[in-house]
């Protein structure tokens, strides 16, 4: 028996720790009508991909699919602006009946000579995948005729889940990389899964380059197609979000003999760690030292105020509900820092081996769940009496209509996360919420009368608003 | 010189199943659910959260690859089973998706297997409505849905000497309440739908229900046959709708007015409502007008000859175009993604000499407003980049406001609504001027 018993079909997707067998069912299609959070393959391959600020990003399909991912991401730029547009075939009935290549065709003509893109990603969407529009040859001729990459994003949004999308969108990359020649000045890594949100990179980027490093390219935040296109020439991959990019750090290793290393960049202990992991895999003493300096300057310019968050917050109990098990592992961590208790997390699209990763660092006790809903979400913030809620967008009004606080760690966040002084940010941002005073008004007012004058005879008087006198 | 390409850029439309949702979520215990991929739903909950700051629950079937060869009944029928379970609505809005669409699912026969095999779904009411992303805007899937709801549900009793009221264009939930207020006021009894002012704008401190309280009765949308007429507000331009059935199957008299924003049009729906009753609007209404024009007077030079974009939604558009012509000021650009010739036509007659748009994206309305000089723009938040670009100050109204709060709680319409965005238009173009010089504005 679950611990939340909304829907059968879901039992083996939510476990508690120490009562339930583990791992989790996971990675397979939602069940139909339980409003799953999860998107689709293009929202996977978009996301992925759009934060590359000098690429065309062309959705191929009708309307809708460009105006919901236009500006999507929080990704920001220290350049060019491209990606924020929104641009579309915007198919409609005929292009579906007639087939949408041509149109294709010809939106690429257009928007390569109106806006000179280094390069272009072309998504399919759905109806692409159903009416056998071939992407391919359409972007290989547009590509030979108009001499830039122009790289098709096989993304059908039916073809899966979100993890299909980033394997699209990571085929795609890999059609990039290696296209340009480059000889790095010194020791050089690329940094793959990190997204830029909210400037996170400028939080970090310089700690690796104060060792000395080379960051050749990231993938996909703040990046050009030209820094993408040499990023076969690094000779360390550091992949943070594992979900999205591990894929492509493979294929990547596979290929040009680039060894990868997971990393994360958020919370103190897992920042540190991954300045050290890159320091070790270069083995120069002299980098070691460095990276040490950092982490003890930078730790120290932080502590006074995460410690002083960390008074107000320790004790209390963080629900994580993220897109990718990634950054759900390093909240984890990112909580003890802060003296908190995880008691629930969970995540859209982990693999079997990120759920039994979770199960390990978590303790008894704590609820594990795939693939939630709105309604086993809000069973489950009961039961376990979560007073935070980290996770996004849709997530976040479902948390303040049940009071519980809440913390954006998605894609649309504004304030930077990452690094010792994202880390203080996010002390900072959990302590507000959790310790405002608006948690403490009262919802209801005590009134002193019991009847209520009824202005209108179709307006029903609902029986919750009548108080109880008070006998004061 | 850049004009319209092949390619949308920065599209100043969303697709149809999203206009359903709006349509869907303003009836009493109505769960939504797309036939179609996962994507759609999480997408369009997404948005509207951004906008409404309201958890937004849209159940999806989940179409994967198998659905897409095989056929989406299965999937179809389990995902009406779970959302009845789940949610335990009355009614079940569902809206196709051009995946279903394409696929070639027959709905309406699918849900009727489903209603005779199904006992959970005794009592629960399945509307379906086709709704594709690729045949038109949000602003058709909004019509199509209401039109569908009355369809399926509206059934010929007894009259009930009431008035049906049809919201027949997205507002707030601010402006859903107050044509609920005006209505009381005046003491109608009138049947409103859809009405999302509860629903999208709920007071915090109940319980959380699974399925957000308020929103039409489902007995009213059946009884919407026997009412004594239908007023449409916000219909002046679109095609054939729920009023426009109900007149033809029930003989309810039908009446398409537009969005009451501006003195003019404000004064149609008075005049409308009168009519009706035969009783004169409430004499704080009469105050109102008085205010809202004593705010003309006083804001009359700081507005005249201001050169302004407005886009969006058709029916909100001409409302505000109207009402800025009232004021004297000049709208250059009058501006809608829909392709709507309708709304060009009554555009052009309301705004003499403007720039008429339909079917417009973002990249060419900034081409517009380049060359035209523009002061002001008034229009959702999509627009903000032209506006940032161009430095022109931009007032945010409608669906989709993002980055801004208050998108529920915005009053445009009635006397007072246009009194409210007459001082929001008068700061906007203070604030974006010499403040310390127009210290005291005139």
């Amino acid at each position: 028996m679950s611990i939340v018993n909304i829907f059968e079909e879901r039992e083996g997707h939510i476990a508690k720790k120490g009562e339930q067998s583990m791992p989790l069912a996971c990675n397979n299609d939602s069940l139909a009508g339980a409003v799953s959070q999860r998107a689709c393959v293009y929202s996977g391959a978009r996301v992925v991909l759009n934060p590359i600020t000098d690429a065309l990003h062309l959705v191929h399909g009708p309307i809708g699919c460009a105006s919901y991912t236009w500006d999507i991401r929080g990704s920001t730029s220290t350049g060019p602006d491209l990606y924020r547009n929104s641009f579309s075939t915007d198919m409609k009935e005929l292009d579906v009946v007639f087939g949408g290549e041509k149109k294709l065709a010809a939106c690429l003509q257009e928007l390569a000579a109106r806006y000179h893109p280094p390069a272009i990603f072309v998504y399919s969407t759905c109806i692409v995948g159903i009416i056998g529009d071939d992407l391919k040859s359409v972007c290989s001729k547009a590509s030979d005729e108009l001499g830039i990459p122009i790289l098709p994003v096989a993304s059908e949004g039916f073809r899966g889940n979100k993890n299909e999308g980033y394997k699209a969108a990571c085929n795609a990359l890999a059609g990039l990389i290696g296209s340009s020649e480059y000889v790095p000045k010194g020791p050089s890594i690329n940094i793959l899964g990190e997204y830029n949100v909210a400037d996170d990179l400028s939080y970090v980027k310089p700690f690796f380059e104060e060792m000395g490093l080379e960051v050749i390219a990231t993938l996909t935040g703040d990046a050009r197609v030209a820094e993408i296109q040499r990023a076969h020439t690094a000779q360390l991959n550091l992949v943070q979000c594992s979900g999205s990019m591990t894929y492509l750090a493979k294929k990547m290793e596979e290929k040009f003999g680039i060894p990868y290393r997971r990393v994360s960049f958020f919370g103190l202990s897992d920042m540190s760690n991954a300045l050290r992991t890159a320091a070790e895999f270069f083995g120069y003493p002299q980098m070691r030292e460095l990276a040490e300096e950092i982490i003890l300057r930078e730790s120290k310019r932080v502590m006074p105020a995460i410690q002083a968050c960390r008074a107000r917050v320790a004790g209390r109990k963080a629900a994580i509900y993220m897109g990718g098990a990634a950054k759900a592992v390093s909240l984890v961590q990112a909580f003890r820092e802060l003296g908190m208790e995880v008691v629930i997390i969970g995540t859209q699209t982990g693999s079997r081996d990120d759920y039994k990763n979770i199960a390990c660092i978590v303790k008894d006790g704590t609820v594990i769940i795939d693939d939630a809903n709105p309604l086993e979400l809000k069973e489950l913030l009961i039961r376990q009496k979560a007073d935070l809620l980290v996770a996004g967008v849709k997530e976040r009004f479902l948390a303040y209509k049940m009071k519980i606080a809440f913390c954006d760690f998605n894609h649309d966040r504004t304030v930077n996360f990452e690094g010792y002084e994202g880390m203080k940010n996010f002390a900072s941002e959990v302590c507000i919420t959790i310790n405002s005073p608006v948690w403490q008004l009262p919802v209801k007012r005590t009134s002193c009368v019991g009847n209520r004058i009824q202005l209108n005879c179709l307006t029903a008087v609902n029986s919750d608003d009548i108080q109880e006198p008070c006998h004061s | 010189m850049i004009s319209k390409s092949l390619a949308t850029v920065n599209p100043c439309s969303m697709c149809m199943p999203m206009g359903s949702v709006l349509v869907f979520r303003g009836i009493e215990d109505c769960m939504p659910l797309f036939h179609g991929p996962q994507g759609c739903s999480t997408y369009m909950r997404l948005y509207l959260a951004h906008h409404f700051r309201e958890p937004v629950d849209i159940a999806s079937t989940a179409l994967s690859e198998k659905g897409a060869v095989y056929g989406g009944a299965e999937n179809l029928k389990q995902g009406l089973k779970n959302v009845i379970k789940g949610y335990h609505p009355k009614v079940i809005g569902i809206a196709t998706t051009c995946l279903a669409e394409t696929i070639g699912d027959d709905v309406p026969q699918i849900v009727r297997e489903f209603q005779m095999q199904e006992p959970s779904a005794r009592g629960v009411s399945i509307i379906s409505v086709s709704t594709p992303s690729y045949a038109a805007s949000h602003e058709v899937g909004y019509r199509v849905a209401l039109k569908g709801l009355v369809q399926n549900m509206a059934r010929k009793t007894k009259p009930n000497g009431r008035i049906n009221i049809l919201v027949g264009t997205i507002v707030s939930p601010a402006d859903v309440r107050f044509l609920r207020q005006l209505l009381d006021d005046w003491g109608l009894r009138y049947i409103l739908m859809p009405d999302i002012s509860e629903t999208l704008d709920a007071p915090l401190g109940r319980d959380l229900s699974a399925i957000p309280r308020g929103g039409t009765p489902v007995d009213d949308i059946r009884d919407s046959a026997n009412s004594t007429a239908t007023l449409t507000i916000g219909g002046s331009v679109q095609e054939p709708g729920a009023g426009d059935y109900l007149e033809r199957e029930f003989g309810v008299k039908h009446i398409a007015l537009p969005l009451p924003i501006s003195l003019d049009f404000t004064d149609s729906l008075a005049a409308s409502l009168e009519e009706h009753s035969g009783l004169a609007m409430p004499e704080i209404y009469e105050q109102e007008r008085g205010r809202l024009l004593d705010t003309m007077v006083d804001a009359h030079k700081l507005m005249a000859d201001v050169k302004t974009a407005v886009y969006g939604d058709t029916e909100m558009v001409l409302g505000i175009t109207r009402f800025m012509s009232e004021i004297g000021m000049r709208p250059q650009i009058v501006a809608t993604g829909a392709v709507n010739p309708a709304f060009a036509e009554s555009a052009a007659k309301i705004a003499p000499g403007c720039k008429v748009m339909i079917g417009a994206d973002f990249t060419q309305i900034a081409e517009e407003v380049s060359s035209r000089d523009i002061e002001m723009m008034v229009g959702p938040f999509t627009g903000r980049g032209i506006a940032k670009r161009e430095k022109v100050p931009l007032l945010r109204v409608g669906l989709p406001n993002h980055d801004r709060y208050g998108a529920s709680h915005q009053l445009l319409l009635g006397y007072e609504g246009s009194m409210h965005l007459l001082d929001c238009m008068a700061n906007v173009l203070l604030d974006s001027k010499d403040i310390e010089r127009l210290e005291r504005a005139q």
